[in-house]
Order: C-alpha cells, then sequence, then structure tokens
C-alpha cells in the first residue's frame, strides 16, 4: 500500500511536469538567447 | 498478482508515455533516461518492463534526439567534461588488465554508461529550463524511493538491512548506505526547485510538498540505520548555517528538534549510531579501516590501480575490541576475525585501489573543480535580484552542498561512479557552461556597444 501510495503521487509529479514541459517554448530556447525578448542579464551589463 | 499486473501496466504507460512525448519535445528523452536509470522501473515490474531494454532504448533516444533535432550553437564542451572522458579511457584501459577480469568486465558495463551520460548530459542542458527540468526529474525520481523508504521508517522504524525499498535489491539507490547520502545530498535541490521552480511555481501546495520530502530524506538514514547518512545530516547542518540569516536562532532551533527527535528514535538506531564514536568495537567498521589499510598497502605495488573489483583480492586479520566497565571493574574482550575479499566501503579507495593514483587524482581533480566552479558561481551571481539573474547563485549553492554530503558520505560508501551523483555533475557542468555563456554575451554586447563621439571635430585652441 505504501509503495503504491509513493509510486502513484511521484510518477503523478513526473507526468504532469512532463506534460508542462512539453508545452513552454523555453524548453528548447531560452527567451534570452532571442535578441527580440532581451534578457534582464544583458541590458544591466 | 493482480495488483502486480496492474502496476505493471501503469509502469509501461508511463514510460511509453514519457518516450511518446519526446517525439514532439526529444530533450524529454534526455529526463527518460534520468528516471529509468534512477528508478531502474524494470525491476520494479515482473514482466512487461521486465523483457524490454528500455534503459537502452531511452539511451539510444536520447543521444538520437540531440544528433538529429537539437540545436548545438550553444552546446560548450567544459574542462570537467574532458576530465571525465579521460577517466573513461583510463578505466577502459585498467579493466583489460584487471586483477579479476570477468567481474571487471561486469562492473564496466554500467560504469561506462553513467560516465558518457555524465559527459553527453551537459550538452543539452542549454536553457534554463532544461537545467531546472534535469534537476526536478532527478528530485522527484529519487522521491518515490525516498517517500516510500521515509513512511515505512514513521510507521515501523526500520532496521539495518531490512528497510525494504519496493524491490528486493540491494543496488544503485536502493542500497541502504546510498540512499541515505543521495537522500541527504538532494535537500539543497528540493529547496532551491520549491523557491525557484517554475515547472510547479513556488506556493503554498509546493512548500508543503518540500517539507514532506525533505522530512522523508531525514528518515531515510534513521530507517536504514546507515551511519553515513547521520554524518551527512550533520554536514547539511553546518552547510546550512551558510545561508541562514539568523544564525543563533537556526543553531537553537535544530539544536531543540534534535533533542525532542531522539525520544521518537528508535533503540536499535541510537546503539548502531554510537559505533560511530567506538568503532573498534564494531566488526564492520574494523574491517573498513583493515581495508583500507590493504588499499594503501596494495598500491605500493600496484601504482596504476589493479582494475575493478581488485578488493577480491584482499586477506584481512581484524581485531575487535569491546570495553565494558562494571562498577570498579573494566572488561575487555578482544576477538580476532579473519575476512576476505572485503570491499572499499569508500569511493576514494576505491578509486585508488581499482584506478591507482592517477585515477584517484583524476577523479579528485573532477569532484573538486566542480566545487571551485560552484564557488565561483555561487559569489558571481550572488545578491542579484532580477527575475532572470536571481536563481544561478542559488542553484550553484544546492549543488556544492549537494556534491560536499557526496563527498563526505562517500568516504564511508564505495560511490565514486553512482550514476546518480555523475548525473550531479552533469547538471554542475550543464549550469557552469550556461553561465559562462550568459555572462560571455554579456561581455560581448558591452563590447559591441556604439561608442559616442562628438558629431563637430574638437575644437582647436
Amino acid at each position: 500500500m505504501v509503495d503504491l501510495f509513493s509510486l502513484a503521487l511521484l510518477h503523478g509529479l513526473l507526468a504532469l511536469a512532463a506534460l508542462r514541459l512539453v508545452l513552454r517554448d523555453d524548453l528548447d530556447a531560452d527567451p534570452a538567447d532571442d535578441p527580440g525578448t532581451g534578457d534582464a542579464g544583458a541590458r544591466d551589463g | 498478482m493482480r495488483g502486480r499486473a496492474m502496476v505493471d501496466l501503469a509502469l509501461f504507460g508511463f514510460v511509453a508515455g514519457f518516450l511518446a512525448l519526446g517525439l514532439r519535445r526529444p530533450f524529454l528523452w534526455v529526463l527518460a533516461y534520468l528516471y529509468i536509470d534512477i528508478v531502474a522501473p524494470q525491476k520494479i515490474s515482473w514482466f512487461l518492463l521486465a523483457s524490454i531494454p528500455i534503459s537502452l532504448i531511452a539511451f539510444a533516444a536520447a543521444f538520437g534526439g540531440w544528433i538529429a533535432a537539437d540545436d548545438k550553437r550553444d552546446s560548450r564542451f567544459t574542462l570537467r567534461q574532458t576530465l571525465l572522458a579521460v577517466l573513461l579511457i583510463y578505466c577502459g584501459v585498467t579493466t583489460v588488465g584487471a586483477d579479476f577480469p570477468a567481474e571487471a568486465a561486469e562492473k564496466w558495463s554500467w560504469v561506462w554508461k553513467a560516465l558518457v551520460f555524465a559527459i553527453f548530459l551537459p550538452l543539452t542542458l542549454r536553457t534554463r529550463l532544461r537545467l531546472e527540468a534535469t534537476a526536478l526529474v532527478m528530485v522527484l525520481a529519487a522521491g518515490s524511493i525516498i517517500v516510500t523508504g521515509g513512511i515505512k521508517t514513521a510507521l515501523s522504524g526500520g532496521g539495518y538491512g531490512s528497510l525494504r525499498f519496493f524491490v528486493n535489491d540491494n543496488t544503485g539507490l536502493y542500497e541502504g548506505s546510498i540512499i541515505s547520502c543521495v537522500a541527504v545530498a538532494i535537500i539543497p535541490l528540493i529547496w532551491w526547485l520549491a523557491r525557484h521552480g517554475t515547472v510547479f511555481p513556488p506556493d503554498w501546495r509546493v512548500r508543503a510538498f518540500a517539507a514532506a520530502l525533505t522530512f522523508a530524506c531525514l528518515l531515510i538514514p534513521v530507517g536504514t540505520q546507515a551511519r553515513t547518512g547521520l554524518l551527512c545530516i550533520g554536514l547539511l547542518g553546518v552547510l546550512s548555517l551558510r545561508a541562514v540569516r539568523r544564525r543563533f536562532l537556526y543553531l537553537a532551533l535544530m539544536g531543540a528538534a534534535g533533542l525532542i527527535a531522539i525520544p521518537f528514535l528508535p533503540q536499535s538506531f541510537t546503539a548502531r549510531m554510537s559505533t560511530i564514536e567506538n568503532h573498534k568495537a564494531d566488526q564492520s567498521a574494523s574491517t573498513r579501516v583493515a581495508v583500507w589499510l590493504w588499499t594503501l598497502d596494495y598500491v605500493k605495488d600496484h601504482p596504476l590501480g589493479g582494475g575493478f573489483e581488485a578488493y577480491r583480492g584482499n586477506r584481512l586479520t581484524v581485531q575487535t575490541r569491546d570495553v565494558e566497565a562494571s562498577g570498579n571493574t573494566v572488561a575487555v574482550e578482544v576477538d580476532e576475525v579473519e575476512d576476505a575479499g572485503r570491499a572499499y566501503h569508500s569511493s576514494y579507495f576505491e578509486m585508488l585501489g581499482e584506478q591507482g593514483w592517477p585515477g584517484l587524482a583524476l577523479w579528485l581533480w573532477i569532484q573538486v573543480l566542480g566545487l571551485w566552479q560552484m564557488e565561483r558561481l555561487r559569489r558571481r551571481w550572488a545578491g542579484r535580484t532580477g527575475p532572470r539573474e536571481s536563481w544561478q547563485g542559488p542553484l550553484a549553492t544546492a549543488l556544492q552542498h549537494a556534491q560536499l554530503i557526496y563527498l563526505l558520505g562517500s568516504a564511508f560508501v564505495g560511490i565514486a561512479y553512482q550514476p546518480f551523483v555523475l548525473m550531479l555533475i552533469g547538471l554542475q557542468c550543464g549550469l557552469w557552461s550556461y553561465c559562462r555563456r550568459i555572462d560571455s554575451g554579456r561581455i560581448v554586447r558591452r563590447r559591441d556597444r556604439p561608442v559616442l563621439t562628438p558629431l563637430a571635430p574638437p575644437a582647436i585652441p
């Protein structure tokens, strides 16, 4: 029972994280890399 | 039986779904490999996953996806990756001439994969979200083992060698001392994710989960009764002093928490922890010291190491000494125990015995360089509050603390090539490379900024 609870909880969170990651544009390209959007770090440098 | 079949199906569905998402975003194959290598769902499974080489599939998909579909412009090969590559080649050479060729080949079969993945991982960590996702998957995957161990400890108290995780397996993170060390080492990462995460943005639910997971992590050394874990918790307490503002209040609270916790600890745990001080009475600790002395002696004749599993050649005679005081009399009981083929029980001696002085030097170089790089990042990015520059310093600190805890724990456990720790090193290399790129971009932009010159020539006096 404990094993099942732990497996379900953590795998549920892993699945949710994977789904959220797939929908994020910044997974493959950092907004900082895009000269159009700028970067807080770059602006103040 | 039906329940096990359902778990099998659910795990199969989870892995298949994770790999399918990689078709849309190939980086998810890298995360899938991290998950499979940490949790080893094929060991939990009875038939479906156990019959498929999922680790190999994820390994091939991660590499293939990066080669075929990923942008490589921002990928950098760091010095530590080069050192890992040299260590990989050196281990390959010592395996060829190993004292125990068959056993050495068996260890080599998983060590090379862990080293290759640690070299490869930083090449894929080009964005902030990828760094975070890697840390998140590592924490959640290890957390799936830790939560079950933590709950069982809370319910039953655990016991040395008797705390059962998902499987009756004593390898990888399912081994008591290793999971104790790793559980404590990831606590700083848990809190970095709770404060700076964007996949699960900080709110009360994230903080509550982080607190519960931290508690489970702290229960693992109690449940496994691994002395290493207690030392790691002590170091974590000391390292946390660097981060807290009110240090005296923190020390008082930690002391009070420790005193309150003692009555709730199982007696077998406190009895075992007391052998840290009196190691001569404990055969396991005395044998450990004897193996270390044997290793130092061994490398006098084999300075280049004996290859993987060279410890199998040791023959030891260990004296244990137990002192018992009763009133005015003190009874000293001395036992002599013969032992052979005892493992190193220390990553430092594991490296020395198996890879000799060059291998130990390389390994230490990789470790110390990591500490130094994280310290540099920590200082360089300290005190920044902008939304895109406030996470780097704390992540460097978390990774540095995780590594320091590992380096202490590994003094008593042979985990020099532990894949989870090599992933942490890969994450450090990725962060180092990322921050250097951001910084160099900033310098280039500063240089490119046009210099304002007066339109009219200066007046000649």
